[in-house]
C-alpha cells in the first residue's frame, strides 16, 4: 500500500510527545520522496497511455494521485509540526540550544531557527521604547523581586552585573534577583526554591 | 506538558485539518469496500496479485480494505470506482450495544479514533447516516460525564485504568481535566509561583541520562 | 571581637553585601540557617549558601569563593580555631562567626578588624585577659638589639653589668611570663563546651529589629532542643533558655486563649508542653517508644530480660494493655490517653525514673498536624545522616535543611520513618555491647569499638549518630554495672568509618553524672596523643573530640590516650 512509510513517519513524531524534538528523519523523508517520484513516473507514462486509449488507466492513474497527495500532506505535517516544536524551544530554553537539541534539526531547520530567534529579537526591541521589552521573562506573573534558588548541578561561575560572579556548585543555595535566574531555571541549572 | 508547543488539532466534524498530525493518523485507519471498477496494474499493490508484477490489476467485484484517505480519494457519490461499507462497529449491532450502555465498550480496542473516524464515514453517502451520526453523538454524551468526573478527581495517582477503554478524543479531554486539576492545586499549595524548568528540558536530560546508562 | 549590638555591627553592615553562608552540619546550624534565610530575604539581602561538614570543607568552599565575596557569615563553625591562621584571607575580608562551640580560640576573641563574634556576652566565657597571652614584641627586639653589640668601650663598664642584669631579669621574667601563659591557655582550651544556641541568638537578632515571625521561634526552639537531644547543655542552661523562650511563644501565641480573637484552628500555633520524653512517642506506638528511648531503657535494662518483665509490669500498673500500647498511638483508645501523661509520670517514679517529663514545645498546624520539638530534631537529624542511598553529603543536607519549612510536610515525614529506624539500631546496638560486655575499662576512660559486619555499623559512621549512640551506651552501661569506679568514666566509641580506606572513626564522652557541666577533654586528648605517637589522623570535624583515624594505628594511639590520661 503506498502512503505507509509516509504514515510512520507522522508516527514517528507523533510519539514524541510533550513537544520533545527526536531527530531529523532523512531516511524517512527521502523514501517518502523516492515513493512520490515513483508514483508520478509511472503516472506520467499511464497518463500517455491513456489519451492513446486506455481510458481503464484512468482509475489507476486517480488511485495513484490519491496516494502522491497523502504523501505530500504526511510531508508538510510532518514538517510543519516540527517547527512548531522548533519555535516552543526558543521560547521555553531560550535562544542558546544544547549541542544534542541542535544535531536534531536539519540544516533548513537551524535556518529558520536563526531567522525566528532574529525576528522576536526585532520585535522585542521595537516595543517599550528604547530598551525593548523581553517578552520571554517573567512568564509567570513574579511575586517578588528576589527568589531562592538552588543548583542542581556544577555549572561554574555565573556573572551577574557589575562584574561580580557567583560560583554555581551542586547544592549550593542563592538569593539573587529573578531576571537574573530565570534563564537557568528554565534550562534546568538552577531549581526555585519556595520557603 | 510543554507550554509552549501548540500542534495543530485534529478537525471537527467531517472535515480534517490538513496539517494535524492526529487527522493523518485517524485517517490511516482501513475500512471495508469493493471495488466496483476494474483497477489495472494495481494488484501488487493491495497484495492481490500472483506476483506478476504490475500486469494484473484488481478486478471488478473484489473485496478490498482500504485506509480513509484513499476510500475518500476514491470515492464519488455515483460509486464508479468504489463502494464503501461501514465497519462493524458502526454497524446496527453495535449500535445497539451502545445505546444500551456505552460506558462498557472498550473505545479504545475499537480503532483509537471512534469519534474522528465515525464523523469521516459521514463522507459516504450511507442511508445510515442520520443513525450513525446519532450514535457517535449520544455515546459522546453517555461517556462524558465519567470522563469529566474520573479526570477531576483523580489526583497524584496512576491514571493508566481510567484512560485504557477511552478512545484518543476522550484521552485529549481526560488530559485537559488532569491538566486543570494540577493547576489548581498547584496554585492552592502557592506553587504558582514557581517558575520552572520547562517540561523539554526536564524530558531532555532524563533522556540524556538514559542515554549515559544504556 | 565580641559584638555588643548585632543590630548595628552585624545586620547593618551586610544588609547591603552579598555574603556567603557557611552552614555547619547539625541541626542547631540548620535552624539557625532558615533564620537567617527569612532575614535576608525579607531585606533582599543577596547571599549565597554553602554546607560545610568539616574543616577542609570549610576551607575549600573559602578558597573557592574568596574572591567573590567580602563577607562570610560562619555558622556553628570557625570559633575555636585560629581561623585567620587557617584560611589566610585578604584584609578587607570579614568573617561573622556564630557558634556554640567553645573555647573561642583567644585570637579570634582579640582580632579588633576582621573577626566579629556574634555570641551572647552572658555565657560564661572566662576569657583570659589580653595581657596574659600577648605581649609586644618590641620588648623582644631591644633586648636581642643590646646583645649584639658586645664591644662596648669598658668605661660603660658598670653599667654594662647592670645591662646584664636587667637583661637577665626581663629573660626571667619573659619565662615566667610564658610558662604563666602556656599554663592559662592549657587551662582555658582544656575543655570543649557548647554555649547558647545560635538560632536562638538569630531569633534574639530578627526580635531586636522586630521582625521575629512565630516560624522562626520555632527554628529557635527547634535548635535549643537540638543542643538537648545531644546533651550538649547543661540542665539548667536548658531550663533557663526554655523560660526565655516560653516568654516569646507567650508573646507570639496568645491569642489562642482569647475566645473572641482566636485564630483558625488550623493555623500555626506553639504551645508549651510537660511533655514525655518518650522519643518520637506520638508518631510510634507507646511501647515502641518506651523500648527506644534510651532514658527508660537505661532505667529498666530492657537488654536484659529482667528488664522486659519489668516493661510489661510498668504497663500492668497503669492499666494499659500490651495491645493497645503495642498499637500506633493515635490509634489506642481515646479513654487511655487522658491523663496518660500523669500516669505515666507516677508509674516512672515507682520504677526509679524520676524524670521521665520535661518542658519543651509543640507545634500544631493544619488540622492534624502536631509535632513536639524533639520529633523535629530526630527527623532532621537523620535526614541529614541519611546513609540509604548513596548521595553525597550536601545532597542530604539540602533535604533535611527543606524538611524544617512547613510546606515540606513529606520530607518530614520521611525523616520520622529514618528517625525510628535510627533509635531502633541505637537501642539493639548498646543491648548487644552491654550483654557482650564490649564495653571494657582502660583505666582512665571506658572504650567500646563495634567491629565490622555490627548490623547498622554503617550509620554509625556519621558523626552525630555516633555521639547519640556513645552517650545512650554510656547511660545504659552506668546503669548496668555494679563497678562505683566505672560509673564515673568518660567513654570512647570507635566504629569503621570508611572501610577500603581503612580508617575509623572515634568519639569521646564525658562521664555521665547527675550534675555533669558536660565539659569535654577527650579534643585536646586526642591532639596530643596523635602527636605522641604520629598517628595518621584527620581533625576534620568542628568538634575537636570527634576524629577519624587509620585502622591501624588504633593500639598505639589508645596506648598513648591511656597513659595521657592516666
Amino acid at each position: 500500500m503506498f502512503g505507509e512509510r509516509a504514515a510512520e513517519l507522522v508516527r514517528g513524531l507523533h510519539r514524541a510527545a510533550d513537544g520533545h524534538l527526536p531527530a531529523f528523519n532523512e531516511d524517512g523523508i527521502r523514501q517518502v520522496l523516492e515513493e512520490m517520484k515513483a508514483l508520478y513516473e509511472q503516472n506520467q507514462s499511464d497518463v500517455n497511455e491513456a489519451k492513446s486509449g486506455r481510458s481503464d488507466l484512468i482509475r489507476t492513474i486517480k488511485f495513484r494521485h490519491c496516494s502522491l497527495l497523502r504523501n505530500r500532506r504526511c510531508v508538510v505535517a510532518y514538517l510543519y509540526d516540527r517547527l512548531l516544536r522548533i519555535r516552543a524551544l526558543r521560547w521555553e530554553y531560550g535562544s542558546v540550544l544544547p549541542n544534542d537539541l541542535r544535531f536534531h534539526m536539519s540544516a533548513e531547520e537551524t535556518e529558520w531557527f536563526n531567522q525566528y530567534k532574529k525576528s522576536l529579537a526585532t520585535y522585542m526591541r521595537s516595543l517599550g521604547g528604547e530598551e525593548g521589552l523581553d517578552l520571554t521573562q517573567d512568564m509567570k506573573p513574579p511575586k517578588s523581586l528576589y527568589i531562592e534558588v538552588r543548583c542542581l548541578k556544577d555549572h561554574g561561575e555565573f556573572e551577574i552585573d557589575d562584574g561580580t560572579t557567583i560560583l554555581l556548585k551542586k547544592n549550593s543555595q542563592h538569593f539573587l534577583p529573578r531576571w537574573k535566574c530565570e534563564q537557568l531555571i528554565r534550562q534546568g541549572v538552577l531549581e526555585h526554591v519556595l520557603s | 506538558m510543554s507550554e509552549a508547543y501548540f500542534p495543530v488539532g485534529p478537525g471537527l466534524g467531517p472535515e480534517e485539518n490538513f496539517l494535524s498530525l492526529e487527522d493523518i493518523l485517524m485517517s490511516q485507519e482501513k475500512l471495508p469496500g469493493r471495488v466496483e471498477a476494474a483497477l489495472p496494474r494495481l494488484a501488487a499493490v493491495l497484495g492481490k496479485g500472483a506476483g506478476a508484477g504490475q500486469s494484473d490489476g484488481i478486478p471488478e467485484g473484489a473485496k478490498v480494505e482500504l485506509p480513509l484517505w484513499l476510500a475518500k480519494g476514491l470515492y464519488d457519490n455515483k460509486r464508479r470506482i468504489l463502494s464503501v461499507e461501514l465497519p462493524k462497529i458502526y454497524k446496527e449491532g453495535w449500535r445497539t450495544v451502545f445505546s444500551a450502555d456505552a460506558n462498557v465498550v472498550d473505545l479504545h480496542k475499537m480503532g483509537p479514533y471512534y469519534y474522528g473516524f465515525g464523523s469521516q464515514l459521514l463522507n459516504f453517502d450511507n442511508p445510515e447516516n442520520p443513525e450513525i451520526a446519532q450514535t457517535i453523538l449520544q455515546t459522546f454524551i453517555g461517556r462524558f460525564r465519567r470522563i469529566m468526573d474520573s479526570s477531576q478527581n483523580a489526583y497524584n495517582e496512576d491514571t493508566s485504568a481510567l484512560v485504557a477503554r477511552l478512545d484518543e478524543l476522550e484521552r485529549a479531554l481526560f488530559r485537559a481535566g488532569q491538566k486543570g486539576l494540577n493547576d489548581f492545586q498547584c496554585w492552592e499549595k502557592g506553587q504558582a509561583s514557581q517558575i520552572t524548568a520547562s517540561s523539554l528540558v526536564q524530558n531532555y536530560r532524563k533522556r540524556k541520562f538514559t542515554d549515559m546508562d544504556g | 571581637m565580641f559584638l555588643s549590638d548585632f543590630r548595628r555591627e552585624f545586620y547593618e553592615v551586610i544588609v547591603t553585601q552579598r555574603v556567603l553562608l557557611l552552614i555547619a552540619s547539625d541541626v542547631d546550624a540548620l535552624c539557625a540557617c532558615k533564620i537567617l534565610q527569612a532575614l535576608f530575604q525579607c531585606d533582599h539581602v543577596q547571599y549565597t549558601l554553602v554546607p560545610v561538614s568539616g574543616w577542609q570543607e570549610l576551607e575549600t568552599a573559602f578558597l573557592e569563593h574568596k574572591d567573590q565575596f567580602q563577607y562570610f557569615v560562619l555558622i556553628n563553625c570557625g570559633a575555636n580555631i585560629d581561623l585567620l591562621e587557617i584560611l589566610q584571607p585578604e584584609e578587607d575580608t570579614f568573617f561573622f562567626i556564630c557558634d556554640t562551640h567553645r573555647p573561642i580560640n583567644v585570637v579570634n576573641v582579640y582580632n579588633e578588624s576582621q573577626i566579629k563574634l556574634l555570641v551572647k556576652q552572658d555565657d560564661d566565657l572566662e576569657i583570659p585577659a589580653y595581657d596574659d597571652i600577648f605581649r609586644d614584641e618590641e620588648e623582644d627586639e631591644d633586648d636581642s638589639g643590646n646583645e649584639s653589640d658586645g664591644s662596648e668601650p669598658s668605661g660603660k663598664r658598670k653599667r654594662f653589668e647592670e645591662d646584664i642584669m636587667e637583661r637577665t631579669m626581663k629573660r626571667r621574667q619573659r619565662r615566667e611570663w610564658e610558662a604563666r601563659r602556656r599554663e592559662i591557655l592549657f587551662d582555658y582550651e582544656q575543655y570543649e563546651y557548647h554555649g547558647t544556641s545560635s538560632a536562638m541568638v538569630m531569633f534574639d537578632l530578627a526580635w531586636i529589629m522586630s521582625k521575629d515571625l512565630n516560624d522562626m521561634l520555632w527554628w529557635a526552639i527547634v535548635g535549643l532542643t537540638d543542643q538537648w537531644v545531644q546533651d550538649k547543655i547543661t540542665q539548667m542552661k536548658y531550663v533557663t533558655d526554655i523560660g526565655t523562650l516560653q516568654r516569646h511563644v507567650s508573646r507570639h501565641n496568645h491569642r489562642n486563649e482569647d475566645e473572641e480573637n482566636s485564630l483558625s484552628i488550623d493555623c500555626m500555633r506553639i504551645a508549651f508542653e510537660y511533655d514525655l520524653r518518650l522519643a518520637l512517642y506520638q508518631h510510634w506506638s507507646l511501647f515502641e517508644s518506651l523500648c527506644n528511648t534510651c532514658y527508660t531503657s537505661a532505667s529498666l535494662k530492657l537488654w536484659s530480660v529482667q528488664g522486659q518483665k519489668r516493661l510489661q509490669e510498668f504497663f500492668a500498673e497503669m492499666g494499659l494493655p500490651l495491645k493497645q500500647v503495642k498499637q500506633k498511638f493515635n490509634s489506642m483508645d481515646i479513654s487511655l490517653k487522658e491523663n496518660l501523661q500523669e500516669m505515666i509520670e507516677e508509674s516512672a517514679s515507682k520504677f526509679g525514673m524520676k524524670n521521665l517529663r520535661v518542658q519543651t514545645f509543640s507545634i500544631h498546624f493544619g488540622f492534624k498536624n502536631k509535632f513536639l520539638a524533639s520529633d523535629i530534631v530526630y527527623a532532621t537529624a537523620s535526614l541529614m545522616e541519611n546513609i540509604e542511598k548513596d548521595e553525597p553529603g550536601t545532597d542530604n543536607f539540602i533535604k533535611a535543611l527543606d524538611s524544617l519549612s512547613r510546606s515540606n510536610l513529606d520530607k518530614l515525614h520521611q525523616g520520622l520513618e529514618l528517625a525510628k529506624k535510627q533509635l531502633r539500631a541505637i537501642q539493639q546496638t548498646v543491648a548487644s555491647c552491654i550483654c557482650t560486655n564490649l564495653v571494657i575499662s582502660q583505666g582512665p576512660f571506658l572504650y567500646c569499638y563495634l567491629m565490622e559486619g555490627t548490623p547498622d555499623v554503617k550509620l554509625f559512621s556519621k558523626p552525630v549518630s555516633l555521639c547519640l549512640l556513645s552517650k545512650y551506651l554510656l547511660k545504659s552501661f552506668v546503669c548496668s554495672t555494679k563497678n562505683k569506679r566505672c560509673k564515673l568514666l568518660p567513654l570512647i566509641v570507635a566504629a569503621p568509618m570508611a572501610v577500603e580506606q581503612g580508617t575509623v572513626i572515634m568519639v569521646g564522652i564525658p562521664p555521665e553524672t547527675e550534675s555533669s557541666d558536660k565539659k569535654n577533654f577527650f579534643g585536646r586528648a586526642f591532639e596530643k596523643a596523635a602527636e605522641r605517637t604520629n598517628s595518621r589522623t584527620l581533625h576534620n570535624h568542628f568538634d575537636m573530640s570527634i576524629i577519624e583515624l587509620k585502622m591501624e594505628d588504633r593500639s598505639k594511639f589508645l596506648d598513648a590516650l591511656i597513659s595521657l590520661l592516666s
